[in-house]
């Protein structure tokens, strides 16, 4: 039930959390610009805060937002969070994309390199086989070798 | 430029405190089959019942305000990069406060999606 190392199930769960995520952040992104505020200051920020109250994607999102915390939860509950954390990172991948799909948003090489990088390094942590993390460490006692007869 | 990246740091650093009272939460939880519907709503009501969860909250809460106040004081091209520094206080967090385990691969592939965040959110 609960893993140490990252199971297929689980990573498919990190990702759905992710794509959630993304799901809110474009809801979010497309309400802001349909408010039409493009730089906030002081002067204006009340007259922002009271035209974004009433967006209905910008509530939206953040419903989402707060359904995707009980998807978070039991990602945490069933792994490593030193795992799930850098698997999480797919949103970085997960949202140019999107960028690029439905807000038409430009992505350079630079975008695409980091996205390769962010690629190679889930692989590299899916790789990782340590044991699961119970107790702090400063109260663990020595535990015999694994192997040892 | 230093005060932004402090600012950043600090944001940071109630980020990572707060997933890891979240993830303390949920390391409490008494062992749950969550294939079954009751059993999931049995482990929220464990989860909430926990201080460490409406901690982490907190400290999670005082993080977006921080960044947000960083968000809005700094250049984008340095707030958004340097916020990937997230992920190493987590893996060194997870260590210290959680005791997991952490080993080369682990290691090597949180810095690496560091870079790549960092590719990604310079520009």
């Amino acid at each position: 039930m609960k893993e140490s190392h990252l199971t297929l199930k689980i990573f498919a769960l990190i990702i759905l959390n992710d794509l959630v995520d993304t799901l809110a952040q474009l809801l979010m992104k497309k309400g802001l610009i349909h408010t039409g505020i493009s730089s906030v200051t002081f002067a204006n920020i009340l007259e922002f805060a009271s035209r974004n109250a009433s967006s209905l994607l910008l509530w939206m999102g953040v419903m989402i937002q707060i359904l995707n915390f009980f998807i978070w939860i039991v990602i945490l509950y069933k792994v490593d969070l030193s795992i799930a954390m850098p698997v999480g990172s797919t949103c970085y991948i997960f949202i140019p994309l999107a960028a690029l799909i439905f807000l038409h948003e430009n992505v350079g090489l630079l975008r695409w390199m980091g996205i390769l990088l962010i690629i190679l390094g889930i692989h590299f942590v899916s790789q990782s086989r340590s044991p699961k993390g119970d107790r702090p460490a400063q109260l663990r006692g020595k535990r015999p070798a694994e192997g040892a007869a | 430029m230093i005060k932004i990246v402090l600012i950043v740091l600090l944001a940071e650093i109630f980020t990572a405190i707060g997933q890891i009272l979240l993830k303390k939460s949920a390391n409490a939880a008494d062992s749950y089959n969550l294939r079954r519907l009751d059993s999931h709503a049995r482990f929220l009501a464990d989860i909430f019942a926990n201080p460490a969860l409406w901690g982490g909250f907190l400290a999670m809460g005082i993080g977006l305000v921080v960044w947000i106040i960083a968000l809005a004081q700094g250049d984008l091209s340095i707030v958004f990069p340097l916020g990937s520094l997230q992920y190493i206080l987590i893996l060194f967090g997870a260590h210290f406060f959680l005791g997991e385990k952490i080993d080369r691969m682990k290691v090597a592939g949180t810095f690496l999606v560091v870079f790549g965040i960092i590719l990604i959110t310079i520009s």
